[in-house]
Order: C-alpha cells, then structure tokens, then sequence
C-alpha cells in the first residue's frame, strides 16, 4: 500500500485531482489559494505521506484522479475501475477565518502545509528578484521587483499563536524569496526567527537565497534556525535559464553549492536542504545533482514539476511518473550511503523527501520510520527541540566573548 | 549589511559535537582544579620550615596561579580575589593588605597608559609611524626593516601590546594595496611577523615598553622597601639584548620567509595618500610630543630622585591643564583591568615574601635546579622565558618574582637583580600566538599560519634565553650590575 502511495503522490502532482461534484476547492484548501494562482488541495495518503494536489483547473480538469466522498470519508478513486483509497484531507485549519489585531485574514500571512506553518513576510518570488517573470511562474508576475512591506513582527506571532493554540501546528517555515542582498534575506528574517524562538517552543526551518557571505549562515544559525534551504530548483543550468533567465544570472550554481557546503558544516546532519525539480532537466542531471548534494552533506528534495496554465511554461511536455521512478530510488540511496539524517525533513506536499523515496528503491528503511514515529510523538517532538537548543549553546560562540577571553 | 557586522559577531564552533562539549566542560574543570589545589593546600598540614601564614599564603598562590595560567577568570579579576582572600584567610589584616594596592608601581604604570593614551588619541603615534615608513619604505626590504625597527622603537615608549595594535591597519593596509595572498605570501608573513617581534623584542627596552618591568619593580620594592632602579639603569641592562635580538630577529624573518615581491610602489603611494590625509601636525599634536619628550628626559636624567610614578602623573596633570586631552579619551584608551592585576600580583608577592612562603617554595623548586648565582640565572631565565610562551607575562612576573627574591639571598643574588633576570626573559615570548597580543594579533590578519610562527618563533625564543644569558655572564659583570 504505501509503495503504491508513493506512486499515487507522484501522480498527483503531476496530474492533479478532480473533486466529486458539491466538493469546493477553496473549503478544502489547507493550503489556501494565491491570488491569480492554483487551488491547491492536500491529502494525507496511506503511509502518513501528504500530497499537494492542484485541483480542477488546467491538465488536472482531465484528471483520471477523482476524489469522492461516501459516508463522511474521502476516497480517492482512480479511473472508474480501481478500487478506492481512503485519504484524509488535510483541514482547513480554523485560524484561517481569524484576523490580527490589525484586521489582516491570517491565512494571508501564514499558511499550512502538513505541520508546518509557512510564512513569508515580504511576499517575494524565490527565483528570481529582477525585470521579467520566470516562465514556469504561473502568477506570471514579478513580485520580486514588487516585494510589499514585510508583514509586522506582531501580527505574525499573532498567527503562530493562533495555529499553536490549535494544535495545528509543530514546526515554522520562513521563507523570503529571491534576494540579491549578501545576506541572502536572512536579515530580514532575524527578527522573527528571533521572536518566535523566544515566544515559542518550536523548531524553525528558513528557505533563503545562498548568501554572499559565509558569516550569515552562522548568524543563522545563532539567531535560532534549525534547518534551512536553498533552493537550486535544476541541476543543469541551462535548463535553469531556459526555466527562468534571470535567476540563472542572478545565482549560480557554485554560488549556491558554496553555501549550502558551509551550511552542512554548521547546522546538524540532515537540516540542510536544496529543491531539484524533476521533470525541468534531463534525468541523468537531476541524479547528478544529487549525487553533488549528498557529498556536500545536503539533502536532496525532489519536487516534480507541475506545469500549471497559468505559466507561459504551461507547454511543456508532461513527465511520466514512471520514467523519473529510478531519479526518486537514486535519491534514497545516495542518501542513505551518504549517512544522512533523513528524520528531520517531512510532510512536505509538493516534494519527496529522501525518507519517503525508499518506497521506489523498494527499502522497509525499518529504523529511520521508527525514528522518524518517534519524533513525530510529543515526546520526541520534546527531545529533538531540547537537543537542537542544547548543540545550539554548545557549538555558538559570540566573538566578542572570545575576544574577551584573550584579554588583549 | 557587511561582514564586519556578521561573521564577527557569531561563530560556530563546528567540531564534532563530543569534543565541542568535552571544551565547554573544561571551563568548569579549570575552575575547579584550582579551588581543589585551594582547599587542599590550605587544609594540609603545614610543613616544617613554613609558618601558618605561608602555608595559607601558598593556597591564595596555588589558586590564582592556576586560574593565571589556566585563564580561567579574566586576570585582573583573579587578582582582585587574591587581594580580598589575603585577609580573609588571616595572611595579613585588610588595611594591610588594601594598602599594597597603592605601590608606586601602579601609578607609574597607570601614568604610562595614560601618556600613551594621549600619543594615540591625538594621532602623533600614527602619525609618526607613517612617517618613518614613508621615509625609509621605498623598497620591500627596506620597507620590511622599516616596519620592523618602527615597531620596535615604538614600543620603548609605549606598551608593546598598544603599539602592535596601533600599527596593525597600516601593515593590513600595505599587504591589502600589494594584494598579497594569505597564507600564500612570504612577503605578507614577513610584514605581520615583523610587526609582531618588533613591538615584542621594543618592549623590553624600557620601563615603558609594558607592565612587566614596573610588576617587577613594584614586588621588588615591597620586598626591599625601595626601588633601586632608574628608568635609564633598566634600560642600560637591557638595551643590549634589545640590539642583538633585532639582528637575529631580521635575520630569522627574513631567512624563513624570503622576500617574494618586486615592488612596494603601490603601497608607497597608499602611504604617501596616508600622509597627506592627516594634513600638518596639529597644535596639540605637537604639545603633546613636548610633553612626552620631557616627560621621558626627566625620567631618564631626574626619575630616581623624582619617582618615576610622580614624574608620569605631573605629566598628565600638565596635558589636563593645557586641555591636550579628555578624560573621555583616557577612559576609553586605557587597560583599566592590566591596572588592577597589576595591584592584585604585587599584593600577592607581598604576602608570599612576607609570610616566607615565597622562600619556603624557591629553595624547593628553583632552589634545586640552581646552586650557584650562574645556574640560578639560567635557571630563573629559562623559567621565565618558557612561561611566558604559554601564559601572560605579567602573570609570569607575578609567578616568579615572589620565587626569585625567596631563593636570591640562599644563592648569593642580590634581590634587585631578580628584577630584570625574570622581567626581560618574560617579555621574550615569540613562538605562540597565546604568549603575547603582538603574537595574537599578527595572527589575526589571517596571513600567517600557526605553523608559520612556532619553528621560527621557537628559535627566536631559545636564541633570545641564550642572548640574555651571555649578556648576563659578560656584559652585566663587566658593567658591574652582578656578581657571578
């Protein structure tokens, strides 16, 4: 069941989802709609594994994915035959119907994603920051160029309070889009990691640009940031500026390599991450890259590409889940060999993580699902926020104490 | 935001996590170890030959000795303990105790601070370094020994520390404008090395060249009940040490690190550039330099009779009086905390040598290595010299001063010259970045490697002990100044 779940997941992202007739997509829409953007719809399948399906619109109107409802439970149901799966769908949590203290819906400042909550408090486009749109962007719009004023420090703790109290929640995910800055974008998301490590009890997980300067990653780190992520989206870089010009000038490729090489040095095995979008580049790239990121300590995440018809990319051609199959087994056992940490990365809908790719490279992987269970609990949960604080007092040295302790 | 205001605030120590914990737990170990040695000594049963305050004495001495050299607490505060466990423990009452505190020593050495405070403040230490690079920098070499003697000659006024500090942009700046590689350029290593050992091996020219010539006159005079040293006596006894070992030094740089660059034109023209932005010497600039030049004439010709403590504050009265500084600018230029481990050590030495713990120690550690006055110069050198490599040099006086004066009369020395025999080797620290701040931040360009600094620093160390000795064994005799 869960091998078939794996594969269920792939096809879902590529091929999206219908709803049975009285199913509305924005009541079920854990992760909220864009403006101008997909509905997207998350289904928790059999395994524990999360889904993020677009719904309805575009390729995904044709979709031989049906999900239905009989007697207060959803099924998923593929082509007429099959026989039904049962799913869940992840709620919409209740905190999206509240306002801040400042008016603002809260799901426009946080939204849900398994159990994380993502926030991104300038709303800036992760590819790229300058002149044109990328053409997979189906907001077909620059909002790096339009970055607005980042949501107040109040209003986004207000929120995380409120998913908090509702239990829905374990984990906070900044992100800050595409920055040119040397820190990457980290400075604009201190104060908040700071607020929310001091508010909260919490891990915090932080998707940048590769800063320019190494020291920004060890600030990171200080302020309270448990796993980060920069992003490479493909390993080849000409398929990256036929993707999105501008952040092929803008990043290169050793650039972000650079920095995720230092950020495994300086964060715990297994937090650190980097997005490969399977589907936008040759297979062969796709299994090099992560090959590159295991050796550097990093973790592989592989996210199919979805092309959605609101991208000028809505063209290009569709990749057969079966074919990118041995990318998804590749990414398991390059990772394991690598004795990475695969318990720290999960629940992320619109990607595989390495942890759940063993279902391609037909491994049990008995002792990282027990472990991964484990933290999953509120005593493990407890234990992996006690030991990150604890190698965090450790292994932080401010400088001016040492310069102190020379007592030049 | 740059990296100045990044990298430098945070690091992350990215060993493995074992060891990261095993170095965390060793703060408290240290901690530990001494009060340990503390209540062991101070609970032991006092040995024949030393009385109950000797005894007590030797616990304040194991305690701070071990937090000294194990850096467990800042120094200065170490000391201030040792200051208040003196009469806490019944070694001497407190009026006594405090009142070490006001040895003369300390306010020469805090009058020092604030002279050399004003040459900095006002730029004229600045201003005088760019000159003499200027004047005589016009080739690598001849801007390598430059930068080398500038330093050196520098540091007979001013505390070593404050002029390596002080000259450390300007070298920066030369290999920046030179694009010299870290790690890579031979010329760059020789330049921080040059900067480094110059100010080390100035600084034990004068009284002024550090703490460690005053720490040692002060516990002297505590011992002796008067200072026989002049500024020039100690600067007669060790100019020649001074003479030499700029010789060897020049030779070592340039022997392990060969000139590698064909022209320092780019860095003359970032000096010239310098220069020209400072604009001519202003007035303060130049009262201050009248005020410092007769400050050190009267030292030299009048300081004995004078008091070399008094002559520097009516220094600085008379800098107060024509407004030549701020008090705000002494504030923020002077080591307070060196001040207060400076009173704190001489409280110390007082308590050991007046308790006869002191003696009581010497005849059972230096005074079994050295059996005659020449052996015990070796001895005591050696002592010196190698302490001074891992430990502050001021603790290293503050260590072996009370050690020396107890063996002195047993091994036919006279006292006063402990003084220099332990006070010079210590300021001969070269193979470490820990030794010394001239070291450590020479290191901190990120142009040399540790391995670039111990082989040559280590034969600069031993070369430096044997200089010493020989200077002793021929010069000192000759002049008189002991009796072998």
């Amino acid at each position: 069941m869960n091998a078939s779940s794996a594969h269920l997941k792939l096809e879902l992202a590529m091929r999206g989802l219908r709803l049975e007739q009285g199913l509305e997509a924005a009541e079920l829409a854990a992760a909220g709609t864009e403006p101008g953007g997909d509905n997207l719809v998350e289904l928790l399948l059999p395994g524990d594994l999360v889904a993020s399906c677009q719904v309805d619109k575009g390729g995904a109107g044709g979709s031989r994915h049906r999900l239905t409802v009989e007697n207060d439970h959803f099924l998923l149901r593929t082509g007429d035959d099959s026989t039904p799966v049962p799913v869940s769908v992840v709620g919409r949590p209740e905190f999206y119907a509240k306002t801040t203290s400042a008016g603002t819906k809260m799901n426009r400042l946080g939204l849900l994603h398994g159990d994380f909550l993502a926030i991104d408090p300038a709303g800036a486009c992760a590819f790229a920051g300058e002149s044109k749109p990328c053409v997979l962007c189906p907001a077909r719009r620059n909002r790096g160029a339009t970055r607005r004023k980042p949501w107040p420090l109040k209003e986004v703790l207000e929120v995380i309070r409120a998913a908090f109290d509702e239990g829905a929640v374990e984990f906070i995910y900044f992100r800050t889009g595409h920055y040119q800055d040397d820190d990457g974008g980290f400075a604009l998301l201190e104060p908040y990691v700071k607020a929310v490590k001091e508010h909260f009890d919490t891990l915090v997980a932080i998707q940048v640009s590769p800063p320019s300067e190494s020291g920004w990653v060890d600030r990171a780190y200080a302020a309270g940031v448990d796993a980060v992520n920069y992003p490479l989206f493909t390993f080849d870089e000409k398929s990256l500026a036929r993707a999105c010009a501008d952040r092929r000038k803008q990043v290169t490729r050793e650039h972000t390599l650079a920095a995720l090489e230092r950020a495994a040095r300086v964060f715990p095995r297994g937090t650190v991450w980097s997005d490969l979008m399977v589907g936008l580049e040759e297979p062969t790239s796709t299994i090099e890259g992560i090959d590159q990121l295991v050796s550097l300590g990093v973790l592989p995440i592989l996210s199919l590409h979805r092309p959605s018809d609101m991208a000028s990319l809505a063209a290009h051609p569709l990749t057969d889940p079966d074919d990118v199959v041995p990318v998804y087994a590749h990414l398991y056992k390059a990772a394991r060999e690598a004795r990475l940490n695969l318990q720290w990365l999960r629940d992320l809908g619109q990607a595989v993580t390495p942890l759940e790719a063993r279902f391609f490279a037909g491994d049990d992987a008995k002792l990282d699902v027990a472990v991964s269970s484990f933290y999953r609990s509120r005593l493990g949960g407890r234990a992996a926020r006690s030991l990150s604080r604890f190698r965090r007092r450790l292994r932080v040295k401010q400088v001016s104490d040492s310069f102190d302790s020379s007592q030049l | 935001m740059s990296q100045e205001n990044t990298s430098k605030q945070y690091v992350v120590d990215t060993r493995p996590l074992a060891l990261v914990l095993l170095s965390r737990l060793n703060r408290p170990l240290r901690l530990l170890l001494g009060v340990g040695l503390f209540v062991l000594v101070y609970n032991m049963e006092t040995p024949e030959g030393l009385s109950e305050e000797g005894r007590k004495a030797m616990a304040v001495f194991a305690l701070c000795l071990t937090w000294w050299v194990l850096n467990v607490l800042p120094l200065m505060i170490t000391s201030l303990m040792a200051i208040a466990l003196i009469p806490l423990t019944g070694i001497m009452p407190a009026e006594q105790a405090y009142s070490l505190f006001g040895n003369s020593a300390v306010f020469f050495i805090m009058g020092a601070f604030i002279l050399a405070a004003c040459l900095m403040k006002s730029g004229l230490s600045t201003r005088l370094g760019l000159l003499f690079l200027q004047r005589f920098g016009h080739s690598p070499r001849s801007l390598l020994c430059a930068v080398f003697l500038m330093n050196a000659f520098m540091a007979f006024w001013m505390s070593e520390h404050a002029v390596a500090a002080m000259n450390f942009p300007i070298v920066m700046e030369i290999v920046m404008v030179l694009k010299l590689r870290p790690r890579r350029s031979s010329y760059a290593k020789a330049l921080f090395l040059a900067l480094a050992w110059g100010s080390t091996i100035g600084g034990v020219a004068t009284l002024l060249g550090g703490g460690r010539a005053p720490l040692a006159l002060g516990i002297l005079e505590q011992y002796e009940g008067t200072n026989p040293f002049t500024f020039l006596d100690w600067t007669l006894r060790a100019l020649p040490v001074v003479v030499v070992m700029l010789g060897v030094g020049w030779l070592v740089i340039t022997r392990f690190f060969p000139i590698d660059q064909d022209s320092v034109a780019d860095a003359e023209t970032a000096l010239a550039e310098k220069v020209a932005k400072l604009g001519p010497m202003s007035r303060d600039e130049k009262a201050i330099g009248v005020v410092m030049l007769g400050t050190v004439a009267t030292w030299v010709l009048a300081g004995h009779n004078l008091g070399l403590a008094n002559v520097a504050i009516g220094a600085i009265v008379l800098l107060f009086v024509f407004k030549l500084v701020k008090w705000r600018d002494v504030e923020e230029y002077v080591n307070w905390g060196i001040i207060l481990m400076y009173g704190g050590a001489i409280c110390l030495g007082a308590a050991l040598n007046d308790s006869g713990a002191a003696t009581w120690m010497a005849q059972r550690t230096l005074g079994l290595m050295a059996d005659s006055p020449a052996s015990a110069v070796a001895a005591l050198s050696a002592s010196s010299w190698l302490l001074t490599e891992a430990i502050s040099n001021s603790a290293v006086v503050a260590l072996m001063m009370p050690m020396g004066l107890g063996m002195a009369d047993t091994i036919g020395l006279v006292p006063a010259t402990i003084a220099p025999l332990i006070a010079i080797p210590a300021g001969l620290a070269f193979a470490f970045p820990i030794g010394t701040p001239a070291n450590a931040i020479a290191y901190s360009s990120g142009f040399l490697r540790l391995r670039d600094i111990i082989l040559p620093g280590a034969i600069m160390g031993a070369t430096g002990w044997v200089v010493f000795n020989l200077t002793v064994r021929f010069y000192w005799t000759w002049a008189g100044y002991i009796h072998l």
